[in-house]
C-alpha cells in the first residue's frame, strides 16, 4: 500500500491537531476552574466588602475562602484522574503544602504588621496570592504569568492611586477579570 | 528511511497515538477523558485500543478508583518509537515519493 503526498500532508495535519488540542486540553482543563472559581470568590468577596460592614464582609470571606479551597481540590483531584502519574501525584501533594504554608506567611505577615485595615488585609493577600501564582507559573509551566502580573498590578494600582474604591476595583477587574479569563480559556484557547 | 506503520496509519489510531506520545513518558490518560478528547464512541475507541495494545503500542492499565473501575492508557517505549518513525516518514512522503507501507 502507498500513500499519496496528500495523504501523508493530512495525517501529518491531524497528528498536529490532535497534540496540540491534548496540549491545551491538559494545561486548561484544571486552570478554567481555579480561575473561575476565585475569581467568583474575589468578585463577591470584594463586593461585600465594599457595600457591607467590615465584620459581615469577613464572616462572607471565609465562608467564600472555604467554599474556594473546597472546589479547588475537587477540580485538582478531578484533573489528577484525567491524567495520572506518580511524579504528578507526588507534586500535587507539594503544591498542597506550598499553599497551606503560604497561607500560614500570609497571616503571619499580617500579624506582624498589625494594626492593619480591610484594605491592607485584601492587598497583602492578594500580593501572597500572586507570588503563589508566579511559583505555579514558573516551575509547573501553567503558561498564564502574564495575566497574574497584571492582576497584580492592578492590585496595586487599585491599592495606591484608586484607594477608595479600591475593593470595587478588585471585585469588577481582579474577580470579573479572572472570570473572564476562565472562560475564555475554557471556549477559545 | 523510516518507513510507514500501518498499524498506526489507520486515523483513529493515528490520533489516538498523537494524543498519548503527547504526554510525559510516565503519564496515563483516563479512557473517559480520551474518549472525550478525541471525540468517539466508546466501541470505536475500544477496539482501536485492542489493535494498539496487541501490538505492543500502548499500555492499558485497568484499576479501581473509590471501588469504581478506571481504565487508563499510556503509550509504551515501543509504541512512541514507531510512532515517531511513521512520522518521520509521513515527513519524507511529502519530500520524496510515497513509501512503503510495512
Amino acid at each position: 500500500m502507498n500513500i499519496s503526498p496528500t495523504e501523508a500532508e493530512e495525517a501529518l495535519a491531524a497528528i498536529q491537531a490532535t497534540m496540540k488540542k491534548t496540549r491545551r486540553a491538559i494545561s486548561a482543563s484544571g486552570a478554567y476552574g481555579f480561575l473561575i472559581v476565585w475569581g467568583v470568590v474575589w468578585l463577591l468577596g470584594f463586593l461585600c466588602s465594599h457595600f457591607l460592614p467590615d465584620e459581615i464582609a469577613g464572616y462572607i470571606w471565609m465562608g467564600l475562602d472555604i467554599l474556594g479551597g473546597v472546589l479547588s481540590a475537587i477540580i485538582g483531584i478531578r484533573m489528577g484522574r484525567q491524567v495520572r502519574s506518580p511524579l504528578a501525584a507526588a507534586s500535587g501533594k507539594r503544591i498542597g503544602w506550598f499553599w497551606l504554608l503560604l497561607i500560614i506567611y500570609s497571616a503571619a505577615a499580617i500579624g506582624v504588621a498589625w494594626p492593619v485595615d480591610g484594605k491592607q488585609v485584601a492587598m497583602f493577600i492578594i500580593l501572597f496570592v500572586m507570588v503563589g501564582w508566579l511559583a505555579m507559573d514558573l516551575l509547573l509551566s501553567f503558561d498564564s504569568i502574564l495575566p497574574g502580573l497584571v492582576i497584580a498590578a492592578l492590585a496595586l494600582i487599585g491599592y495606591f492611586l484608586l484607594l477608595d474604591i479600591f475593593y470595587l476595583w478588585m471585585a469588577i477587574l481582579g474577580g470579573g477579570g479572572m472570570i473572564a479569563m476562565g472562560i475564555y480559556i475554557r471556549y477559545r484557547w | 528511511m523510516a518507513e510507514l506503520n500501518e498499524t498506526i496509519h489507520q486515523p483513529v489510531r493515528l490520533r489516538v497515538m498523537a494524543a498519548l506520545v503527547t504526554l510525559k513518558p510516565d503519564e496515563e490518560v483516563d479512557f473517559t477523558y480520551l474518549r472525550g478528547l478525541l471525540e468517539v464512541t466508546d466501541g470505536n475507541l475500544g477496539a482501536h485500543l485492542r489493535k494498539l495494545e496487541e501490538a505492543g503500542y500502548i499500555a492499558v492499565n485497568k484499576t479501581f478508583v473509590e471501588r469504581k473501575p478506571r481504565t487508563y492508557v499510556s503509550a509504551t517505549v515501543e509504541g512512541r518509537k514507531v510512532f515517531s518513525e511513521h512520522v518521520a516518514a509521513l515527513e519524507s512522503i511529502l519530500k520524496n515519493n510515497p513509501a512503503k507501507v510495512s
